[in-house]
């Protein structure tokens, strides 16, 4: 814990923690001191110079971004002259501002508006200049409009900070412009889409595409959720306006470094109302699928699993939410009575490497990535690529162990190519060598390895550090965590946002795995989520629980609508060990329900009543204790997958029924 | 050092160099805020990038007379604001020497449609006396806007047409009195009118 620091702002006694600035000490303590070009999280620039304060003892305003607490400081951040200052300010940029806060999408949170209103300034009184500058909205992601841009360059620093680097200001002074390389649109400029600067933009000039006339901030209902599409499980905040989706921000406390949403998490919500939703349940009439009831397929299915009996399978994505899991794995063990029962975390892991320690990723100075290939621009668990990117811009060191060339690893201090386990072996004695052990059993197991060049830069990095991280895949973390016997906490990463929590409420197989169940056949095939099938596998039934009208949908014998994203409640836990809540943040489509009121329902139309699970039950399973212990270095066989391919196969009615498509149809090339 | 290596200027050179270049402190303040505009002004802060902005707005104004005490106000109200909030010395500088320029009562004398310097073209009338020309035609020969009528005297004619000056052609570039100059010959008068 920082020690806490006594001063006064606006004559209130406050606290903050020391080496915090005053910016940011305010906001602690509930006050405000104006900022357009502060970026949370980042140093300050010092650049609109609205935060100017009057500090006791100082003869000229201080800057409040750059100004550090100190004990016993006296802050007056309503001086006369300080918002005299304020007011120029605010004054020159409204010159250049459009001042039509009428129709202007962003009224409501615009800080210039805000801060016009607080000062009271009705319009300019300098001279009016405008500039005409073309608005680029040839994607239907972001609208950049320049004419409304107030140059404080959040977006251009939020953009060059996650590694993306689009965004640069081309001149100076009144008349430049935020501009991508050539100032050519942003589909061809290496966008990613993520969005990042659509979130940070105190205006209007950087504005989700479709919100014209879709209501205003005031408007909208918004609640904090988790995206459920990958493994990264990034928080977000969704908004919602008579019950449709409207936007989507990503949701992690300002400033921290896991403030991200890749484009399939912030614009992917368009999906669920996408022409291939299933909106009520579907069952075969000769060869093609016809909408019935609910009360028709119920009872189909209930007949058919009692049937099928031990003979029936169920395959999951592990993107469902933790209560969905539990229902599941109470339905299928103890009321269809099946041993048959698992998700497609199988494909990349299994409950002794995908379950690890929890660790905060916020103060760690030194990540270690072992065997993953993270990218934004592939779309390949791309916040963790955001995360390391920011932590390196801010100081923090990466060393990355990896047999091939990955795009992070253009910003990691070492490489450490080759073999992965002996890579890992070879660093662990680096490591023992620097006078760091902890465990006879490694010690000896790597007792006769030669330490290489690279080894030893990347083990003084490791001695250096005060907090490690080593994220790692699971076909490498039982090696991996060998390292965190000597310093660190080793995590896991699954592809799926829910894998942990999937497999800790007990969705693992006793009987079949995924991979036999679909390929070797079941009497009775049931598929719940997007699961990476294309072709119905050798099965006498085949049930498919899911969102959208999938290809496996399609060739089923009975299709269930289950809930989108954003229309269920529950948990995720997401890759560091943390429990993340999904919220429902509008209702669901049609006669769509939450897998687990499917499961339920089901149970009761085979006679046996199914009790809520109870949020304590989930939590109670979801505290994993985990005690790393000395693994060989080896890698575990039969869990190597294509993520990048697993991802996108999983999201496929994600991506095809929303804007995202327009990604692959443009041949948008983000590498 | 190669002749195309051009050193950044600096603000005190700027300065020195409109000092020596005129005598009107509008024309001074204007030409340095267009020098220092188009050369040292880094654009990192709001107050000195949009400010000056602004105060070569006023200015052109004020030059152009069109000026209003508004103009005399709000350039004050700039230069104040921005030695007290501009990031750098640059800043401070110029506001400091737009102070300084403004400190007396030409900037007023601009607004009443007077340059007592006699340096603002707006408010100067170039014309020929007649009593004076020697008819040369050495300024109709300068003048690039064609503003000048007449006709070289001849000895031994008579009705050539004299010397005048089409005020509407005029733009007061004061090539003709330049030209003047150089042939010893003083013949213009060029006065501030009001």
């Amino acid at each position: 814990m920082a020690t806490m620091i006594n001063l006064t702002i606006d004559g209130k006694r406050v606290k903050a923690p020391e080496g915090m600035n005053l910016v940011d000490a305010a906001e602690l303590n509930g006050l405000h001191i104006p900022n357009l070009c502060y970026l949370k999280g980042t140093r300050g620039i010092g650049a609109c110079r609205l935060c100017l304060v009057d500090i006791k003892g100082m003869k000229a305003p201080m800057l409040g971004c750059t100004t550090k607490v100190k004990e016993d400081m006296e802050v007056d951040t309503k001086s006369e002259k300080v918002v005299e200052i304020r007011k120029f300010v605010i004054d020159l940029i409204l010159s250049m501002h459009p001042l039509d806060c009428m129709t202007c999408t962003k009224a409501g949170i615009c800080s210039l508006q805000q801060y016009a209103y607080d000062l009271g300034l009705k319009e300019s009184s300098f001279t009016r200049k405008k500039f005409g500058f073309a608005i680029d909205e040839a994607n239907p992601f972001i609208k950049r409009d320049p004419d409304y841009c107030v140059l404080c360059g959040r977006c251009v620093r939020v953009c060059k900070n996650q590694g993306t680097n689009v965004l640069e200001f081309m001149g100076r002074g009144v008349g430049s412009k935020v501009v991508t390389a050539d100032d050519k649109p942003l589909q061809e400029s290496g966008c990613t889409f993520c969005g990042s600067c659509v979130d940070v933009c105190p205006v209007n000039a950087l504005l989700e595409a479709d919100r014209w006339r879709k209501g205003r901030e005031w408007e909208y209902d918004r609640v904090g959720s988790v995206c459920t599409l990958c493994g990264n499980a990034c928080d977000i905040v969704v908004s919602s306006m008579d019950g449709q989706l409207t936007k989507i921000d990503s949701g992690a406390e300002e400033g921290s470094v896991e403030r991200y949403t890749c484009a399939y998490g912030r614009f992917g919500f368009d999906c669920v109302g996408a022409d291939n939703r299933v909106t009520s349940p579907m069952k075969r009439v000769g060869n093609e699928l016809k909408e019935t009831s609910w009360q028709d397929a119920l009872s189909i299915v209930a007949a058919e699993l009692k049937k099928a009996g031990k003979d029936a399978g169920f395959i999951t994505t592990a993107g469902i939410l933790n209560e969905d899991a539990l229902t599941l794995k109470k339905f299928a063990s103890e009321i269809v009575k099946t041993k048959n029962l698992d998700s497609t975390a199988s494909l990349y892991g299994d409950a002794a490497t995908l379950i690890s320690g929890g660790v905060d990723i916020g103060p760690a100075d030194l990540i270690i990535l072992v065997d993953l290939a993270p990218s934004q621009w592939k779309r390949v668990l791309p916040a963790i690529d955001a995360v390391i990117r920011r932590k390196v811009n801010s100081g923090a060191k990466l060393i990355t162990v990896n047999s091939s060339e990955t795009e992070i690893s253009s910003v990691a201090a070492v490489n450490l190519g080759g073999n992965e386990a002996d890579a890992l072996k070879v660093l662990a004695k680096a490591i023992i060598n620097k006078g760091i052990t902890g465990n006879k059993k490694l010690e000896a197991a790597v007792a006769d390895v030669a330490v290489s060049e690279e080894a030893e830069k990347a083990a003084a990095f490791v001695a250096e550090a005060k907090e490690v991280v080593i994220l790692t895949s699971p076909a490498m973390y039982n090696a991996s965590a060998n390292l965190s016997l000597l310093k660190g906490t080793a995590v896991s990463v699954p592809l799926e946002s829910n894998a942990k929590g999937v497999i800790l409420m007990g969705v693992t197989t006793s009987g079949k795995t995924y991979r036999e169940m679909v390929s070797e056949g079941m009497g009775l095939l049931y598929a719940i989520g997007e699961v990476p099938v294309k072709q119905r596998p050798k099965t006498g039934f085949l049930v498919v629980q899911n969102s959208h009208m999938t290809e496996l949908a399609k060739q089923a014998d009975l299709v269930l609508p289950s809930a989108a994203i954003h229309e269920s409640e529950g948990t995720v836990l997401d890759y560091l060990g943390r429990m993340k809540c999904a919220c429902m943040a509008i209702e669901p489509a049609g006669e769509a329900v939450s897998h687990r009121d499917i499961f339920s329902h089901i149970a009761e139309a085979m006679g046996v009543k199914m009790k809520e699970v109870k949020d304590s039950e989930v939590s109670k399973l979801a505290k994993a204790g985990v005690k790393v212990v000395f693994n060989p270095f080896v890698r575990k066989e039969g869990l190597d997958v294509n993520a990048g391919e697993l991802i996108e196969q999983m999201n496929t009615s994600v991506i095809n029924g929303s804007r995202l498509l327009w990604l692959k149809e443009a041949c948008v090339k983000t590498v | 050092m190669s002749e195309t290596e051009t050193k950044e200027l600096k603000v005190e050179d700027i300065k020195a160099d409109v000092e020596a270049s005129f005598k009107c402190p509008v024309r001074k303040s204007l030409n340095y805020i267009s020098g220092f505009l188009s050369g040292p002004m880094c654009g990192k802060c709001f107050p000195c990038s949009m400010g000056t902005y602004e105060a070569r707005v006023r200015l052109q104004r004020l030059v152009d007379g069109n000026g209003s005490e508004a103009d005399l106000a709000t350039l004050k109200r700039i230069a104040s604001e921005m030695l007290e909030a501009s990031m750098c010395k640059k800043g401070k500088d110029t506001a400091k020497f737009i102070l300084d320029w403004m400190g007396t009562d030409v900037f007023m004398e601009h607004i009443n449609g007077r340059c007592p310097e006699a340096e603002c073209p707006v408010f100067m009338l170039y014309d020929i006396i007649p009593g004076k020309c020697t008819m040369c035609d050495l300024c109709r020969e300068a003048c690039k806007h064609n503003a000048i009528l007449g006709e070289k005297r001849k000895p031994y004619q008579s009705n050539y047409q004299p010397f005048e000056i089409r005020q509407k052609r005029c733009d007061k570039c004061g090539e003709c009195i330049r030209r003047a100059r150089l042939s010893e010959y003083s013949f213009f008068i060029l006065m501030n009118f009001n």
